[in-house]
């Protein structure tokens, strides 16, 4: 493709993951209406554990999932000397997600009480940026493909494509749904980055704040929102943790 | 202005023969809070049944027909290193049944902006044109404050205006368009009985107010409280979440944002509603930020509403309705920040 | 029924029919129709800047379009967003406009890498200008700092292409270090015109630098000033403009005689979006240009 004099390449991508549940790279074959047109602007040379010694070179590297083993250290080390781009993806790469809950408890105990008497090799769950540099983060739970396609789309043409500043409750107000505070329930909305397009409160659940918090966050007076409306301290602290994405702001 | 006389009966037709041309948007019930007190929004309606007029207010208001929170302003086709702009702004004709007179008079604020003086809408133009307006008088709704503002009553800006007299409505004739409406259904011409109930009717609902904001020469006392602690108490509840611009029924702002398609085929500029309490609302490139602290982005939103348009169009932007105040979860009620700044000039 | 709703089309208004003319602001049309124009010459300036000469694609558009000093337009580039930039070049010319970019985000980084013959789209112009015919027969004072170059150069084609109809002309310029400096090929020929005195100065020297160091209101130091006969277009970020200002105001000039061009992020042009908007004022209708006295009143605006 040519614009503005310029003609535009296919970036080589590669696409990885850590410990997840791997929803986010599901996301990247969803959205059948644009799968054809996203493939043709790139050229995918890795995806899903092909292994390390792959020939091809990629300059993009999309990575799912969050560090917790001494094996995926080395692997996302080897991953960012490779790459150009290191892209995180979705809240576990991003924050730690919801395998960093396990961080709260002791780690031999977490490990018996999942694995019983053949406990695996682990580690405290880091997200990416705390392994290794990050270039990009796309957080939620799971991405949102549109996201990554216009991240990809800025990647391959420098096309705008900014993180909403403000939090979920403007997208909230802008597909009508009724403030789910209103209803009872509580909600990360407030201080949460948007850009999911608020699916959660839409179906009448609160957001767990996969995102993150938003560029500037008012948590004092979100605590003060959340109690006046009776919420416990544990309801709130849990759902602060849930994600990740709070640390060092609850 | 020409009035008329409805029946009930006549009025059903009315819905029941505009329906059968044209979309009917009015407020519906949509569901109930955690405290069983109903929810009303302003949404297409298939039966006469479905509109509730003893609706309190609504969540949002209709603002959202005529400026839409994203609307396309112009496409674009890529093709051979070259483009083509296309715009389009034709719209389908809707009905807007059972407006309150706030949000008629918001309308009016906002034809201000987008259909007269300079660069005059196209886009804003053709919803306007396009949409036939019924409003309705109503009780004043818990907190609005539209009295103070003069806008409890409204004079043009619609097609009809119901006032309900129990057995039949009081029609206020604002177009020609309204008036042929009213010939299908054989409104009658008004008696003496009729203005007489109408008016008793008007002083019924005026008494009945009870919120009240002194707006009282508010544009000077905001420049002299420029400073006041009255903007740091509330501007540090303030989320800056933009929920308050998102339902009120005249803030305006918007950002214009592209998007090409995967293939970069098309691009699409779109305006996309914004708010002046967003943190980024007054970023410039390089990354300054002209309002970066919530405390004056929300003065500024206060300034806009009560100094800034009364400067160009010589009334203030509010129209009373309280919606923002029942939106804002931090609970900043423009009632209390204008009382606040009144008692800050006083001590 | 069905007569009554018929669909009203706002494009067949007679206004709407008449071409499209930015000029003619009360005149309901297409707002958001860009002319189609050619980037017919990049000039590199500076490492962050450049100079692109724009030329209207359709004749008729290209001969209707006009302005006046210190008006912006909105530069689009379709699929990457349109930004405002100030004309600058000058009023006389016809066959294309110039406007100085800096390199700062995405739709200035498009610009940058756009190729010669590439096409963008342009809206306006908008905003008001520099009273330039109100400043004949005074003596005039064009002061820049830094881009305020750009918005500042259509002003001073205005008055060196008139020399006749003005009495003294300094033309002050600073910056930052040498390599920052906008236009640097021009003032030599600015500098040898009848009687104009041109200045540079500035902050932080190289080695091969041999004018005056310092800032800009160093320059003013050696300017016999008669306030009540002179007129100042001042444009730069604004600290600068601040301290210009105030000097200019303490050597006894009138605030309504000293402009200055103000920077904001504006998305429509047209007094909508109010996102120039500062206090009460709308930067792309009320501004870019003002006097300094309304400055002083904008409580935002410095």
């Amino acid at each position: 493709m040519k614009y503005l004099g310029i003609e535009s390449q296919r970036p080589k991508i590669g696409v990885f993951d850590f410990t997840g549940c791997e929803g986010c790279q599901l996301q990247l074959a969803n959205k059948e209406e644009t799968l054809a047109a996203f493939l043709s602007c790139i050229d995918v040379v890795c995806f899903r554990e092909i292994s390390s010694a792959s020939g091809e070179g990629f300059t993009i590297a999309l990575v799912e999932g969050a560090i917790s083993r001494e094996d995926e250290v080395e692997r996302i080390r080897w991953i960012r000397e490779q790459a150009e781009v290191l892209v995180a993806l979705g809240s576990c790469a991003c924050f730690g997600g919801v395998n960093r809950l396990k961080n709260d408890f002791d780690l031999d105990e977490a490990n018996r009480e999942v694995y019983g008497d053949q406990p695996k090799p682990t580690l405290p769950v880091r997200a990416i940026n705390e392994v290794v540099p990050v270039d990009l983060e796309i957080p939620g739970c799971p991405v949102s493909k549109a996201e990554v396609e216009r991240v990809v789309q800025h990647l391959i043409w420098e096309v705008p494509f900014r993180f909403p500043a403000y939090p979920v409750c403007l997208e909230c107000k802008q597909r009508y749904t009724v403030c789910v505070f209103e209803m009872g329930e509580l909600c990360l909305g407030p201080i949460t980055r948007a850009g999911c397009d608020a699916p959660c409160p839409a179906a009448g659940l609160g957001c767990w704040g996969c995102r993150g918090p938003a560029q500037e966050t008012n948590f004092e007076e979100f605590l003060s929102v959340a109690r006046e409306r009776g919420f416990s301290e544990d309801e709130i602290v849990d759902r602060l943790a849930f994600f990740g994405g709070f640390r060092g702001i609850a | 202005m020409l009035f008329r006389c409805l029946s009930k009966e006549g009025f059903r037709d009315l819905v029941e023969m505009t329906l059968e041309t044209i979309e009917v948007v009015g407020p519906k019930e949509i569901g109930r809070d955690k405290d069983d007190n109903p929810i009303h929004h302003y949404l297409p309606v298939s039966n006469p049944d479905e509109l509730d007029f003893d609706y309190a207010t609504t969540e949002y208001s209709a603002k959202t027909y005529f400026l839409p929170f994203q609307e396309n302003l112009s496409t674009y086709r890529f093709d051979e290193d070259d483009w083509t702009q296309d715009i389009r702004y034709r719209i389908q004709p809707r009905a807007i049944i059972g407006l309150h007179a706030c949000d008629i008079n918001g309308l009016l604020k906002l034809d201000k902006v987008f259909a007269r003086d300079f660069f005059p809408s196209p886009y804003y133009i053709s919803r306007r044109e396009n949409t036939f307006i019924v409003g309705i008088d109503h009780e004043p709704c818990e907190g609005g404050f539209c009295r103070s503002l003069g806008t409890d009553t409204v004079t043009h800006g619609f097609d009809l205006f119901l006032t309900d007299l129990g057995d039949r409505y009081f029609v206020a004739i604002g177009s020609d368009r309204g008036f042929g409406a009213l010939q299908k259904v054989h409104a009658r011409e008004i008696t003496d009985e009729d203005t007489h109930d109408y008016l008793t009717e008007r002083q019924r609902l005026a008494g009945l107010f009870q919120a009240e904001v002194p707006v009282h020469d508010l544009g000077t006392l905001l420049d002299i409280e420029f400073t006041s602690e009255v903007w740091e108490k509330w501007g540090r509840k303030c989320m800056s979440c933009g929920s308050c611009a998102m339902v009120c029924p005249t803030c305006y702002c918007y950002g214009v944002m592209e998007k090409v398609s995967m293939d970069f085929e098309r691009g699409v500029k779109q305006r996309q509603a914004y708010s002046c309490n967003l943190v980024d609302f007054a970023e410039v490139a390089g990354g300054h930020n002209f309002r970066p602290d919530s405390t004056t982005r929300l003065k500024y939103r206060y300034y806009h509403q009560h100094r800034g348009f009364v400067e160009i169009y010589d009334e203030p932007k509010c129209v009373g309705c309280n919606r923002c105040g029942r939106t804002c979860l931090a609970g900043i009620s423009p009632v209390e920040v204008i009382t606040d700044l009144q008692m800050d000039e006083q001590t | 029924m069905k007569n009554l709703f018929q669909p009203y089309d706002v494009s067949l208004e007679s206004e709407m029919l008449e071409p499209l003319d930015f000029n003619r602001r009360s005149r309901l049309k297409e707002t958001d129709r860009c002319f189609k124009a050619e980037i017919l010459n990049v000039i590199r300036l500076t490492d962050m800047e450049k100079l692109f000469q724009v030329r209207i694609l359709d004749e008729s558009e290209g001969e209707r379009f006009s302005f006046l000093p210190g008006q912006f337009v909105m530069v689009e580039v379709p699929g990457y967003g349109e930004i405002p930039i100030s004309i600058s070049s000058s009023t006389s010319r016809t066959g294309y406009v110039e406007l100085c970019i800096r390199r700062a985000g995405i739709v200035t980084g498009a610009l940058h890498r756009a190729k010669r013959g590439a096409h963008i789209g342009i809206r306006g112009p908008f905003g008001t200008h520099f009273p330039i015919e109100t400043m004949k027969g005074y003596d005039v004072l064009l002061i820049a700092g830094g881009l305020g170059l750009a918005p500042l150069r259509s002003s001073i084609f205005a008055v060196i292409e008139n020399r006749a109809d003005f009495e003294n002309v300094h033309i002050l310029y600073g910056t930052k270090s040498p390599d920052q400096l906008l236009f640097d090929y021009q003032y030599e020929e600015w500098g040898r015109i009848d009687d104009i005195d041109l200045q540079v100065i500035v902050e932080e020297p190289d080695n091969e630098w041999t004018g005056p160091v310092g800032l800009i209101t160093k320059l003013l130091d050696g300017i016999e000033i008669d306030p009540q006969r002179t007129f100042a277009i001042v444009c730069g970020p604004p600290v600068m403009f601040k301290f210009v200002c105030s000097r200019l105001s303490e050597q006894g000039m009138p605030m309504r005689r000293m402009f200055i061009s103000l920077e904001r992020r504006m998305h429509c042009g047209m007094g909508k979006c109010c996102r120039c908007n500062i206090g009460s004022t709308f930067t792309c209708m009320e501004g870019p240009v003002f006097d300094y006295w309304t400055v002083m009143n904008l409580k935002e605006a410095i």
